[in-house]
């Protein structure tokens, strides 16, 4: 330990790349906390480690998380809708979200109606507000591809306390805007079948 | 410190070694690894189709033939039961009635089940289905009937029992992949 105190002066000239070894706590300058933190003797309450591994573990960990990132907005969920789970689903697809909460109707966060007059109303019903803007949402994606046939998806975040009556008029509505395909967006739980 | 050697710098000119401080670099790696982890998205969403059954307008250019109605399952969800209809048209061709057996799963958040659903529809699927062929690329038909105030969590419980049964379909490429055998809409009354 007396050679590490006896160094004064830095090489310049050395290798900057040096053997594998023990790096944190190697170049305390000051005798005293030197045996401080070795532990007067006894066992050292500071425990030394390996650099090398150590930036290794963390350059893995970032490439990892990079790898599996990912940026994209499309599969935000409103914070007031609590999804339902299920089994048997498909992947998700690219298309306009009608999010269905206990009070609201929006389109791609855009209010499309309240869910509270049609529960009052009791009975089935075509909602403007949502027609209109999911009729625009067509028109508009005809007039940027006018050689492609309309794929008439689109998807609904209900949550899961929401009447059925709510969800049918949205259903109806929907079609009547040229949207057939409607999906229902669920949380996935892990097949029973594959246990 | 860690540093990269890429020889000296040959003469006069200044050296081309760097040394790199491992602290802040480490406090980099240690932030990156923070923010990813934070912005990570660790549940998965998925979907459940539905299909309204807008029929296109047909095509001026041939001629309509009167065909005869396919055999469509009528689900209607009852307050102890099921019962499963098939009808062709407006005659009924058979008929069960399922009891309500919900099984719960998950923790605070219950998740209901209805497994028993689930193996009658395979098994009427099997009976009474029009679609089988891996090439057929048409699925056979259910209508939901249900209260308009089930809540959806229920709904979605009856289609998760509904698209349990699968089978093969040929895609155009050739490749065949397992589908629901069902193609599910609402009853609306």
């Amino acid at each position: 330990m007396s050679d590490r105190f006896s160094r004064r002066h830095h090489d310049p000239h050395a290798h900057v790349i040096h053997p594998p070894t023990k790096r944190l706590m190697s170049h305390v300058p000051l005798r005293f906390v030197w045996n401080k933190v070795s532990g007067h003797g006894r066992k050292s309450v500071g425990a030394a480690l390996n650099l090398v591994s150590f930036i290794d573990f963390l350059v893995v960990t970032v490439i990892f998380l990079l790898m599996s990132f990912s940026a994209s907005g499309e599969m935000t969920v409103d914070k007031n809708v609590k999804l339902p789970k299920a089994e048997n689903v498909e992947d998700i697809v690219d298309a306009p979200m009608i999010a269905v909460n206990g009070n609201q109707i929006l389109v791609d966060g855009t209010l499309a109606g309240s869910t509270r007059a049609i529960e009052e109303l009791g009975r089935l019903q075509k909602i403007d507000e949502l027609f209109a803007i999911l009729k625009n949402k067509r028109e508009l994606w005809k007039q940027l591809q006018p050689n492609k046939t309309f794929p008439g998806v689109c998807i609904l975040q209900v949550d899961q306390n929401v009447p059925a009556l709510v969800v049918k008029s949205v259903f109806q509505t929907a079609a009547f805007a040229g949207y057939p395909n409607v999906s229902f967006m669920v949380g996935k739980i892990p097949s029973s079948k594959s246990q | 410190m860690g540093g990269v050697d890429v020889g000296d710098g040959g003469g006069k000119k200044r050296a081309t070694n760097s040394d790199i401080n491992m602290i802040p670099f480490i406090d980099l790696l240690m932030v990156t690894i923070a923010f990813l982890l934070i912005t990570a998205v660790w549940t998965t969403n998925s979907r459940i189709n539905a299909d309204a059954q807008v029929p296109g307008p047909p095509n001026p250019n041939t001629e309509l033939v009167p065909q005869t109605p396919e055999k469509v399952l009528n689900l209607h969800v009852g307050e102890s039961e099921f019962s499963l209809v098939w009808k062709a048209g407006a005659t009924v061709v058979s008929e069960i009635k399922v009891p309500k057996n919900p099984v719960e799963m998950g923790g605070e958040a219950k998740i209901v089940r209805y497994p028993d659903l689930a193996k009658k529809i395979e098994e009427e699927w099997k009976a009474q289905g029009g679609h089988r062929d891996p090439t057929d690329r048409k699925l056979d038909q259910c209508i939901l009937f249900t209260d308009n105030r089930t809540p959806f969590k229920e709904i979605v419980a009856v289609l998760d029992a509904l698209y349990s049964p699968k089978r093969d379909m040929k895609a155009p490429d050739g490749s065949t992949k397992k589908l629901p055998v069902f193609n599910m809409t609402f009853s609306v009354r």
